[in-house]
């Protein structure tokens, strides 16, 4: 899969698991920042994203701290899927 | 004494912010989904995480805790809480063989989340609580409030209710004989004859408080009752009227429950023929639905009656010769098990 295709992809399940309904995937921005400005997710979120990598994406996420970094934006989380996923 | 103050209602019918009963929304394939507003005060970040019946709740109370800003405290009633989220939950554990869960389904799918979705909004740590006694959750919500005021004379609480249609529950519900399995319109309610009735949901809040200034409606007394035997029915709405309206009196208005489910027909029927010719008989199911809470729409409306003095046309069954409307008698059962009566009069 190309990665622009992924953004994509990763940005259409953000909204359906995060139920952003009046959010659209050209609206998320691949540099933005999903927590706090941007998107303005918070810590439950977090988890959400971290069980969306696991259950789409077959990567286990351990250690909080790589989490909030893969976390970053589109751009970090695309990059650590191609980089890590076994499905 | 326990008095109604303002009240708030989201049902399928136009009752929020104000009651318009001009036009009946008529049901679709039996069921009666509410009407939602856009709820402007709920935060965003909160709105898209809450399923409908805490949504509904927390929309509705939050209009009232504008005005009435410290509640002693939250008694909220949900037979069945976050039916939806607790069906998606479910199926989250079948699906990923009991490993990775996400949060938001389960935290809502409980059923203290709108009492607890409210406190959070409102920052308010009073008393907290939530009844979930099946059909009888709003009475029992009612009735703590009424020994809440009767300890604490200057207190104010917030009593709701709240109940959504979950496909998925409705269809087990439907299955087990509950809901109609023919389409039934509800403008044809109560002459389809049928096993089953139509399904339901809303939500109702209102503040509740000892003062009689200001008030919209007075609680004279409430009543529950478990059981299928219609004598003991009976006699128990015999005894009820006798210990709290004056002998040889009747209540104005009678709203009954009654959901068009032959097999409850027989209950109605009793509680009907124990009143007088005075007496105008009224319903409410051919605009709500039907669900656990669905007392608390009949509650709602008896406050609005006895505030504006008008029964709206398209609750009348029969008219009485009483032009009053000053004290109403609400009778609900549930399946045919639960039952309740409130009086409620002018303050």
């Amino acid at each position: 899969m190309e990665t622009a295709e992924l953004k994509l992809q990763v940005k259409q399940q953000i909204i359906k698991f995060l139920n952003l309904t009046t959010v659209k995937p050209e609206d998320i921005k691949d540099d933005e920042p999903l927590f706090g400005e941007g998107l303005g997710l918070d810590s439950i979120d977090s988890i959400e994203l971290i069980v969306l990598l696991s259950r789409e994406y077959g990567i286990n996420i351990q250690d909080p701290k790589e989490g909030r970094k893969i976390l970053t934006d589109i751009n970090t989380m695309v990059a650590y899927i191609e980089k890590n996923r076994t499905k | 004494m326990v008095y109604f103050h303002e009240s708030v209602c989201i049902s399928p019918q136009k009752s929020f912010p104000d009651m318009d009963l001009s036009e009946v929304r008529e049901s679709e394939n039996n069921l009666l989904d509410v009407i939602e507003p856009n709820y402007p005060g709920i935060p965003a970040g909160a709105k898209r995480r809450m399923g409908k019946s805490v949504r509904m709740a927390v929309g509705a109370a939050l209009p009232l805790l504008e005005k009435y800003p410290l509640p002693d405290g939250i008694i909220i009633a949900t037979a069945n809480g976050g039916m939806e989220d607790c069906i998606k939950f479910l199926n989250q554990i079948l699906e990923y063989k009991e490993g990775l869960l996400t949060p938001a389904n389960f935290v809502q799918s409980t059923s203290n989340a709108a009492a607890g979705q409210i406190a959070m909004v409102t920052k308010n740590h009073q008393y907290n609580t939530t009844h979930v006694h099946r059909g009888l959750a709003f009475e029992n919500a009612l009735m703590d409030v009424v020994m809440l005021i009767e300890e604490n004379k200057d207190a104010g609480y917030l009593l709701g209710s709240t109940d959504e249609i979950s496909p998925y529950n409705y269809n087990i519900d439907r299955l087990a004989g509950w809901y109609a399995n023919e389409y039934i319109a509800n403008r044809n309610l109560y002459h389809s004859k049928a096993k089953g009735t139509i399904a339901g949901e809303g939500t109702f809040m209102v503040w509740v408080n000892g003062e009689a200034q200001g008030a919209s409606a007075r609680l004279v007394a409430i009543k529950t009752l478990h059981g299928e035997d219609v004598s003991s029915l009976q006699e128990t709405l015999k005894r009820f009227l006798s210990e709290n309206i004056s002998s040889g009196q009747m209540p104005d208005i009678l709203i009954t429950g009654e959901n068009g489910d032959e097999r409850q027909q027989p209950y109605f029927d009793a509680v009907e023929s124990t009143m007088d010719a005075r007496v105008t008989v009224a319903r409410f199911k051919h605009l709500s639905g039907e669900y656990c809470t669905a007392s608390s729409f009949a509650l709602w409306l008896s406050i609005q009656i006895i505030q504006s003095g008008t029964l709206p046309a398209v609750l009348i069954k029969k008219r009485g010769s009483s032009n009053a409307s000053r004290q109403i008698l609400i009778y609900n059962n549930y399946r045919g098990l639960q039952h309740s009566f409130m009086l409620v009069s002018a303050p």
